[in-house]
C-alpha cells in the first residue's frame, strides 16, 4: 500500500545522532525556547530504505527508459562522473577555505570556463548561476549594467513567441518590458518582423538557436546586424546548444551574451528537477559586469578574484556555483574531447532527423522536413475523434516510454516536441517510432484506450484540476 | 570516450532512410556556410581510466577532510549513509522535472514528503519544492513580500548572512524595491526592537530577520515579529533548520514567510554548492509563492497520487507575469534533505539541536577561559556558532590549526575591518570532545 512517511508508525528508539560526549547543556530563556514538537515518525533504516526504494520504482528515468523530452536534452549521464563528483577531496571542502587549500576544485572550474569559451566562442564565463533561467537572469542583469554604464536608457527586450517561458519571466525580473515577436510561417524570426518592432529603447533580443522548433535561424547574420546597428545586443539561450557544438559558435554568429545549461548539453543528471548549472558567457566588452567572484590563474596558481566590484552585477547565489554539476560537465568535456563534442552534436542531429523521417508522412511537421537536434510535430487532424496529443503522451507511458514535451511551444497546436539525443541507438529509435505510429492508428480505431491511458503506470490519469482547486500541499 | 551507441552500419541505414549522403549534408541544408565554426581547439578525449586518474590528480590538490570549525552559512554535519544510497539511485537522479505525473510518482511523492516535513519543521502551511540555495530563497522571499504587501520598502537586518544580502541586492537592483538595512546592536550582536520600532512606518512592506544571525546570535523573534506586525509589516524569517529542534519555530512567532539554507540537512559542503534553499509561507500566501509546488490528488480510480500544482503561477504558463522565472531548482538536494529528516525523525531532530548547542557551549566555555580570547557578544544566546575577539595573531592561529588538519574559525576581519581580530567558530554535532579539546589546546599555545 502506498503510504506516506507520516502514515508509518514509529518503530525505533532515538539513537540516530552521535552520542553527546560533553555534558548536555540546553537551558535557555523561555523567550527563545521552542515549545512545539514536530510530527515526523522515528523510523528504522530498513523501513526507510524500503519506503524510498519503492518510491524510486514509480519513476521513469533516463536510466530506465527512452526519455525524448524535447528541449531538455535527456542524454546519457555518465556514471563515472557521479563517482568522481563524490570524491571526499571535493565533497568535504568548505567554501571559505583558503585558495591554497582548494587548488584542485579551482582548477576544475578554471578548466571548465576555458572549455566553455572554446565551445561558444565567448571570451569569459561565470559559473555561478544555478540553472538555465538563473543564467538568463544573470545575463540580462549584465546587459542592464552595460547600458547603465554607457548611460543609455534601454527598457525593452524582444522575445520571439517560440521562446521558452523563462525568457520573458527572466526579462521581467530584470526590470525590462517584453516585446513578443511573432515567428514567420517557417517558425523563425524574420528580419522584416524584427524591424517592425525594433525601437531605440530595445536593450536586446533573446534567441534560441536552433529555436524551440528545432530550426536553425538562418537569417541570424542579418538579424545580428540589424540589432547591433540599433545599438542593441543579442542574447543566446543555450538550451539547444547540443545541436551545434563544434558546428557553430554563438559568439561567431553575432551573440554577445549567452547561458549554457550544463544539465542538458553537458550530460549532468537533472535530479528530478535539479540541481543544474547555467554558466553565462560574454564577449570581452562585458567581462567586468560578470558576477563575482571569478577564478583567475596567476603564476600557475588559481585565485579567487573579486575584480572590479563597481561594475559587477554582484552575486547571483552564495559562493561559486553548483560545484558537483560543474565538475561533472568538466569531466564530460574531458572524456569526449573536441572531436567527440562535435560528433555528439552531429549524431544528435542525425537521430532527430531519422525519427522525423519515419514520422513525417503520418503527422504534420510545421517547420518542414529537416531539423537540427529536435523537432516539433502537430498531431492536429491526425488523431481519432476527441483524442488529444495529451492522450498520445499518456499512452506512450503505457508502452514504457517517457513522453515528449507537449505543453510547449505555444505557437504549435497539439504540439509534440521530440528530442532523441545522440546517446540513443537506432533500435531504440525504431521501436519508439513504431509505437508512436501504432498509437496514432489506435487513436482512430479505438480512441477509448487513449482516453483511458495510462493503465500500466503506478497511478492512472491524475486529476490536476482538483489538485489546483483544493490545494493539499502537505500531509 | 563518447557515449554514442550507433555504429557505421546503423549510421548508413539512417542516412539512407533520411535520403542524404552524410550528416554534413543535413547541416549544409540548414546552416549557411559562412556561419560554420572552425575545429574546436580542445584536447583529445580520454578513456574512463584516464579520466579518473586526471580527477584523482585534481582531488589531490585540495586539502580536504579537515576537522571543521568553520561555518558562516555552510556547516559540516554528519550525513547518514542512507541519504547517499537513496539519492544516488538513478531512478531519482536521472529523471527530469516531473511533467508526466503518472510516470513520476516517485519524485512527486518525495517532494510532497519534503514539503510536508518543511511545514512540520517551520509550522507554516505551504512549502515549495526548493530554491537554488539559501541566498536565492531569501531573495525570492523579499520579492514575495513585495508582491504580497504591495509596498516596495523592505527592512532587512544587517545580521543577515552577507552572501544572502549581496544576492538580495542583485535581485532587486533593477526593480522598484528599496532595501533598508537595520544595524545590529554592537554589544549584543542582536537587533534592538526599539531601533526597529523607530524605523517602521506604514510604507514598510516587510521586516527580514535571520536567527541565529550571521554572527550566531539568536534573535528575540517574538518581540521583533510583534513590533513588525504592529505596523502591518510582514515578518520574514531566515532560519537554520538544524536549530529548530530547540529554538522557537517560525509559526511560534507568527512569521509570514520562512526561508533558509538546507545544506545542513543531508548535503555535503562541496565548496558551497549544490545545496538547496527552502521557502515556506502561511496559507494566505500559497498562490503567490514562487517555484514548483506538489499537491495531492486522486487518479481516475480514486487512488491517491501527486502532481505539480498551482501551475498558473509559473513561467511556462504565465511567462512575464509569473511569480518567478525559476524552472530547474535543487530537487535532488532537497530530496537529500527529505531523506535526512526522515532518518532523524522528530526525536532525532531534537537530539541534533541539543547536541549542537551542548558541544558549542562546551567549546565556548573552554575558549573563554583562554588568555587573549574575549567573546564578542558575551551575554547573548547562540546556537552552534559564536565569535571571539583575540589579541593573538589570527594568521598564525589559522596556520597552526591547519598543520593539525583543523579548519579553524573564520576570520571576520577579512570581510569587514570593523571585525578585525574576530574569529567565528562553528561547532556541530560532528565534532568530538577530543577534537574540541585539541582546538582549545592549539589556540592556547598559538
Amino acid at each position: 500500500m502506498n503510504k506516506l512517511i507520516n502514515e508509518i508508525r514509529s518503530n525505533r528508539n532515538t539513537d540516530r545522532v552521535i552520542k553527546c560526549d560533553v555534558p548536555l547543556d540546553i537551558e535557555m530563556d523561555v523567550r527563545y525556547k521552542g515549545q512545539k514538537s514536530t510530527n515526523i515518525p522515528n523510523l528504522s533504516e530498513n523501513t526507510l530504505l524500503r519506503h524510498f526504494t519503492n518510491l524510486s520504482r514509480r519513476n521513469y528515468a533516463l536510466s530506465t527508459t527512452f526519455y525524448p523530452l524535447g528541449s531538455c536534452t535527456m542524454k546519457y549521464n555518465p556514471v563515472v562522473n557521479e563517482k568522481i563528483a563524490a570524491f571526499e577531496e571535493f565533497s568535504s571542502v568548505h567554501p571559505y577555505q583558503s585558495e591554497e587549500t582548494v587548488q584542485g576544485s579551482l582548477e576544475i572550474m578554471y578548466e571548465l570556463e576555458k572549455s566553455l569559451c572554446e565551445v561558444s566562442g565567448m571570451d569569459n564565463f561565470t559559473l555561478q548561476p544555478a540553472a538555465g533561467a538563473h543564467g538568463e537572469y544573470a545575463g540580462l542583469l549584465i546587459i542592464a549594467g552595460y547600458f547603465k554604464s554607457i548611460k543609455e536608457k534601454r527598457t525593452k527586450i524582444i522575445v520571439p513567441d517560440s521562446a521558452h517561458g523563462t525568457n520573458p519571466a527572466s526579462a521581467a525580473l530584470a526590470g525590462f518590458e517584453i516585446i513578443s515577436l511573432k515567428s514567420d510561417e517557417n517558425g523563425i524570426v524574420s528580419p522584416e518582423n524584427l524591424k517592425a518592432v525594433l525601437t531605440k529603447d530595445v536593450a536586446c533580443m533573446m534567441m534560441t538557436v536552433p529555436n524551440t522548433l528545432g530550426v536553425f535561424e538562418k537569417n541570424i547574420a542579418e538579424i545580428s546586424e540589424i540589432l547591433h546597428q540599433n545599438g542593441s545586443l543579442l542574447y543566446y539561450d543555450g538550451a539547444n546548444l547540443n545541436a551545434v557544438m563544434g558546428i557553430v559558435k554563438p559568439a561567431d554568429i553575432g551573440f554577445d551574451v549567452m547561458h549554457i545549461n550544463l544539465h542538458k548539453t553537458f550530460a549532468t543528471p537533472h535530479g528530478g528537477g535539479g540541481p543544474g548549472a547555467g554558466p553565462v558567457g560574454v564577449k570581452a566588452f562585458l567581462k567586468d559586469f560578470l558576477p563575482v567572484p571569478v577564478i583567475v590563474k596567476e603564476n600557475n596558481k588559481f585565485k579567487i578574484s573579486f575584480g572590479d566590484k563597481k561594475k559587477s552585477i554582484g552575486k547571483m547565489k552564495a559562493f561559486f556555483g553548483n560545484f558537483p554539476v560543474l565538475l561533472k560537465a568538466c569531466a564530460y568535456i574531458k572524456a569526449l574531447g573536441g572531436a567527440g563534442l562535435k560528433e555528439a552534436s552531429e549524431q544528435a542531429v542525425l537521430n532527430a532527423n531519422y525519427v522525423l523521417s519515419s514520422l513525417k508522412d503520418k503527422v504534420s511537421i510545421p517547420a518542414g522536413s529537416v531539423c537540427m537536434h529536435e523537432f516539433v510535430l502537430s498531431s492536429k487532424g491526425h488523431l481519432g475523434d476527441g483524442v488529444k496529443t495529451l492522450d498520445v503522451a499518456k499512452k506512450l507511458l503505457d508502452y514504457g516510454y517517457y513522453a515528449p514535451t507537449i505543453y510547449f511551444p505555444l505557437i504549435v497546436e497539439e504540439a509534440m516536441m521530440i528530442e532523441p539525443t545522440e546517446t540513443e541507438s537506432k533500435q531504440v529509435l525504431d521501436e519508439f517510432t513504431d509505437v508512436l505510429l501504432k498509437i496514432i492508428e489506435e487513436s482512430v480505431s479505438n480512441p477509448e484506450i487513449l482516453h483511458n491511458a495510462p493503465v500500466n503506470t503506478y497511478v492512472s490519469r491524475l486529476n490536476e484540476v482538483e489538485a489546483a482547486r483544493k490545494p493539499k500541499l502537505h500531509w | 570516450m563518447n557515449y554514442i551507441p550507433v555504429n557505421e552500419q546503423d549510421r548508413k541505414e539512417m542516412l539512407d532512410r533520411i535520403g542524404v549522403k552524410s550528416i554534413e549534408e543535413l547541416l549544409a541544408l540548414q546552416i549557411p556556410e559562412s556561419l560554420r565554426a572552425k575545429k574546436l581547439n580542445l584536447p583529445e578525449g580520454l578513456s574512463e581510466q584516464e579520466l579518473s586518474a586526471l580527477f584523482k590528480n585534481y582531488a589531490g590538490k585540495n586539502k580536504s577532510n579537515l576537522v571543521c570549525f568553520r561555518g558562516a552559512g555552510v556547516y559540516d554535519h554528519f550525513v547518514p549513509s542512507l541519504v547517499d544510497e537513496i539519492t544516488g539511485r538513478s531512478e531519482f537522479s536521472t529523471a527530469y522535472t516531473p511533467y508526466q505525473a503518472e510516470a513520476s510518482q516517485g519524485t512527486l511523492q518525495a517532494i510532497f514528503e519534503y514539503q510536508s516535513m518543511i511545514c512540520e519543521l517551520t509550522g507554516l502551511d505551504c512549502a515549495n519544492a526548493s530554491m537554488y540555495d539559501g541566498a536565492t530563497a531569501v531573495a525570492e522571499a523579499v520579492l514575495l513580500a513585495v508582491r504580497t504587501s504591495r509596498k516596495n520598502k523592505i527592512i532587512i537586518s544587517s545580521g543577515v548572512n552577507p552572501e544572502y544580502l549581496s544576492v538580495v541586492e542583485t535581485y532587486t537592483k533593477n526593480l522598484d524595491v528599496e532595501i533598508i538595512k537595520i544595524k545590529i546592536d554592537e554589544k549584543t550582536g542582536a537587533l534592538d526592537k526599539n531601533v526597529l520600532q523607530s524605523m517602521l512606518s506604514d510604507d514598510i512592506g516587510a521586516v527580514v530577520v535571520q536567527s541565529p544571525n550571521f554572527f550566531g546570535v539568536v534573535e528575540d523573534m517574538l518581540s521583533l515579529s510583534e513590533t513588525a506586525k504592529n505596523k502591518n509589516a510582514l515578518f520574514v524569517t531566515i532560519v537554520n533548520p538544524a536549530s529548530l529542534g530547540i529554538l522557537k519555530t517560525p509559526c511560534e512567532y507568527n512569521a509570514d514567510i520562512a526561508a533558509g539554507e538546507g545544506q545542513v540537512f543531508g548535503n555535503r559542503m562541496h565548496l558551497g554548492g549544490s545545496t538547496f534553499g527552502f521557502l515556506a509561507v502561511k496559507k494566505a500566501l500559497e498562490w503567490k509563492i514562487p517555484g514548483r509546488v506538489v499537491g495531492q490528488t486522486v487518479d481516475k480510480n480514486g487512488k491517491r497520487g501527486f502532481v505539480l500544482t498551482l501551475q498558473s503561477r509559473e513561467q511556462h504558463i504565465r511567462r512575464e507575469k509569473a511569480t518567478s522565472n525559476i524552472c530547474t531548482n535543487a530537487a535532488l538536494n532537497a530530496f537529500a534533505g527529505c531523506v535526512y529528516m526522515a532518518c532523524l525523525g522528530s526525536s532525532g531532530i531534537k537530539e541534533l539541536a541539543e547536541t549542537n548547542i551542548s558541544k558549542a557551549r562546551y567549546a565556548f566555555n573552554a575558549i573563554k577561559k583562554l588568555e587573549g580570547f574575549e567573546p564578542l557578544f558575551a551575554n547573548s544566546l547562540f546556537f552552534n556558532e559564536f565569535v571571539f575577539k583575540t589579541v593573538k595573531n589570527v594568521k598564525k592561529i589559522e596556520k597552526a590549526l591547519l598543520k593539525e588538519n583543523i579548519l579553524g574559525p573564520l576570520n571576520l576581519g577579512a570581510f569587514d575591518k570593523k571585525y578585525k581580530n574576530c574569529l567565528m567558530f562553528a561547532v556541530t554535532e560532528k565534532r568530538t570532545k577530543q577534537e574540541i579539546d585539541k582546538l582549545t589546546d592549539i589556540l592556547n599555545r598559538a
